[in-house]
């Protein structure tokens, strides 16, 4: 009896609920607008056959790649589409799990996306991610402040002294141990001519004089010309005290840009963007952020799951999205002209499947040494010899 | 005859089988590979080389100190103030059943909704507690206390407190209440008072309750995730990473599952020697 039981709970439990069969599932973000509620019903007006189960996960976006992946650990049954951000697909590709859609996209299509973007999706060669919409690390100026963007670290700080008095620091930026002190260190890094991971041939480069001289200037950064509190903010702590009037500089994504006319002590005319800072002999640049959509290899209906993906990243859905929620697409046809020279700079993030960890390593030795708990020069040794001995473990 | 008694225990051995034998020889097992992201999922021996890694691992042997610390402050904290509570609780009151109940209530609430709760209570802009410490004038601006290494450590360490509080109370006020009145009758005839009824009746009597108090919280504080997953996720740097969310990150975000076995292995010795330790500490006469 309590055999049968068991049995028949355990047969139970194992059991798919027989609607879900050839429905297309997907994990997407907060639908906060109501954006993406709409593009879905468009989608089921267009193919009136195919049934989009959707849902709507958590904000975090490491806790949804965390149940994406245990999902395809799972196997079948799993989500059939992946809403992907830019980081997630070496890790998911070098594990197998997503469709190869090489051969799939329009040359076309190929063409208008952002060449960055593409990058950011291809792996060993192949594309697992079409993207939807983009985003990069730019710098707000006090327009009213100062009259044109610096071009270099060294006119940078300078302005930044000048500006600062006793209501209002110099430059706010993301100094919390988080995946967003691992693209403002690179863009400061990348600016000084450095290099992080080379992931061709995996080799480290942290321990190199221009990681020194980037890592020195956020250091150095901290307590002068930006807030002792940095080493907590994110995004959001950093805009805050932007919008409030209390720093002349801010690094931030994009997404600012539509808030500067919600509440805060500055109105949106005293604002000015440009490309991040460069060192004496290199060049500005950018990290590249945003999100697409690739596609499940456990998945049953990969012609519809294509449908969607193809869908949803069409010029007009597209456009739907940048009015309603802000997004940049990226399609270079739909980029408004002037954010277009800092995402033709932008770049991906190295795209080794190891990238979470080697993050980790980063991350925690930065941040070690933004809170004066080691010297630049330490931090950076350390953080080069466990990354070579975690891109060499196997 | 014989082949039905075995039948009898055949689904709870299957059971056990199923969730506990297995799961914990696959992680044996999982343990003396390397299986997972690097291995493209295929399975190589790998002798002793994930227990070696482990002893080279910076960033584990820091979650084992803030673990560490996190088990013997909480449980200390948690032991002293339930042993307090049953105490005063013991004697006969009116309205006894109320408040034991509501005493009750932390514990009844699931761990990650208490992080939430708690992740409320502490937030620098809208939580309560700067509200009360700023109009009582303690504070003079708001203070962020997840942000710096040890407020967020200490505000774990009060979460769990608050939320375990009520286990300890229970398990020490069902010692305290076996306890034969004539004992301490026959201490007040020899003339002791209160602390010597504590120190020759009570504490005596409680020492395999508190044994098993200690016990359950020890394993539990040991292996704490959902607090630290809900309220820091482990930062700031580093400084709330226990071994349990280190394990998971291994195994969850990074994929290496050989690796995090090991370490879950190294984990539950640590504990084993532990719970010996204490065995050994408590059953000493006092």
């Amino acid at each position: 009896m309590t055999t049968a039981l068991l049995a028949g709970l355990i047969a139970l439990s194992l059991r798919t609920p027989a609607s879900d069969a050839g429905a297309i599932s997907i994990l997407m973000e907060p639908d906060g607008t109501g954006a993406w509620k709409d593009l879905f019903v468009q989608f089921k007006q267009q193919y009136p056959e195919i049934t989009v189960k959707w849902v709507e996960g958590p904000p975090a976006t490491n806790t949804r790649e965390d149940m994406y992946s245990t999902a395809f650990l799972a196997g079948q049954g799993g989500f059939d589409v992946v809403f992907s951000d830019v980081v997630w697909i070496p890790k998911f590709a070098a594990a197998g799990w997503l469709l190869d859609l090489s051969s799939r996209i329009s040359p076309r299509d190929r063409d208008d996306f952002l060449p960055a973007d593409i990058r950011g999706g291809t792996y060993a060669g192949r594309l697992y991610r079409i993207p939807a919409f983009t985003d990069a690390g730019l710098l707000y100026f006090r327009k009213d402040l100062v009259p044109s963007a610096p071009e270099t670290f060294e006119q940078f700080v300078q302005l930044a002294r000048e500006q600062r008095n006793k209501d209002r620091w110099g430059f706010v930026w993301q100094g919390k141990q988080y995946e967003g002190l691992v693209t403002v260190f690179l863009e400061v890094l990348w600016g000084y001519g450095g290099e992080w991971i080379d992931p061709d041939t995996r080799s480290v480069h942290l321990d190199e004089p221009q990681a020194t001289d980037a890592l020195r200037f956020l250091t150095e950064s901290v307590g002068d010309i930006s807030p002792p509190g940095v080493t907590t903010y994110t995004e959001e702590e950093a805009r805050s005290i932007f919008q409030n009037g209390r720093s002349v500089f801010l690094r931030n994504w994009l997404y600012v840009w539509r808030l500067l006319d919600q509440g805060g002590a500055i109105t949106p005319a005293q604002v000015g963007f440009a490309p991040m800072p460069h060192g004496a002999g290199g060049k500005s640049a950018a990290a590249l952020g945003g999100y697409g959509f690739a596609i499940s290899r456990f998945t049953d209906n990969p012609e519809d799951a294509w449908r969607l993906v193809e869908f949803l990243t069409r010029p007009e859905s597209l456009v739907q999205l940048r009015d309603r929620m802000g997004v940049v697409p990226a399609r270079r046809s739909q980029v408004p002209s002037e954010f277009l020279p800092i995402l033709l700079g932008a770049r991906p993030r190295p795209p080794i499947p190891e990238y979470a960890q080697a993050s980790d390593i980063l991350q925690r030795w930065l941040s070690a040494a933004l809170t004066g708990r080691t010297s630049p020069e330490k931090a950076l040794r350390e953080a080069a010899l466990e990354t070579r001995l975690l891109l060499k473990a196997e | 005859m014989n082949l039905r008694k075995t039948l009898w225990i055949l689904p709870s051995f299957l059971l056990v089988l199923s969730v506990l034998l297995y799961p914990a020889f696959r992680a044996v097992f999982l343990s003396v590979t390397h299986y997972g992201l690097s291995t493209d999922f295929e399975t190589r021996f790998a002798g002793l080389d994930n227990f070696h890694r482990i002893l080279s691992d910076s960033r584990l042997h820091d979650s084992f100190a803030v673990t560490a610390l996190f088990v013997g402050l909480s449980v200390a904290l948690e032991f002293l103030l339930g042993l307090g509570l049953a105490l005063a609780a013991s004697r006969s009151m009116r309205g006894q059943n109320v408040v034991r109940t509501l005493l009750l209530i932390p514990w009844t609430l699931p761990t990650a909704i208490v992080g939430v709760l708690w992740a409320w209570i502490l937030n620098d802009q809208f939580g309560i507690l700067n509200h009360v410490l700023a109009q009582t004038g303690l504070i003079e601006s708001p203070v962020a206390w997840l942000a710096q290494p040890s407020t967020a450590l200490a505000s774990i360490i009060a979460a769990d407190v608050w939320k375990t509080i009520p286990f300890v109370f229970l398990i020490l006020l069902a010692g305290i209440q076996s306890i034969p009145r004539e004992l301490y009758e026959a201490i007040e005839v020899d003339g002791g008072g209160a602390w010597a009824a504590f120190r020759y009746v009570t504490w005596p009597h409680l020492m395999p309750f508190a044994f098993i108090a200690l016990i359950f919280r020890i394993i539990q504080a040991f292996a704490v995730f959902d607090l630290p997953y809900v309220l820091t996720g482990g930062g700031p740097g580093g400084a709330t990473e226990t071994v349990s969310l280190y394990a998971y990150q291994t195994t969850m975000r990074y994929l290496d599952f050989s690796y995090g076995s090991a370490i879950v292995i190294t984990l539950v010795l640590v504990l084993a020697l532990v719970a010996l330790a204490l065995r050994r500490l408590l059953k000493e006469p006092a």
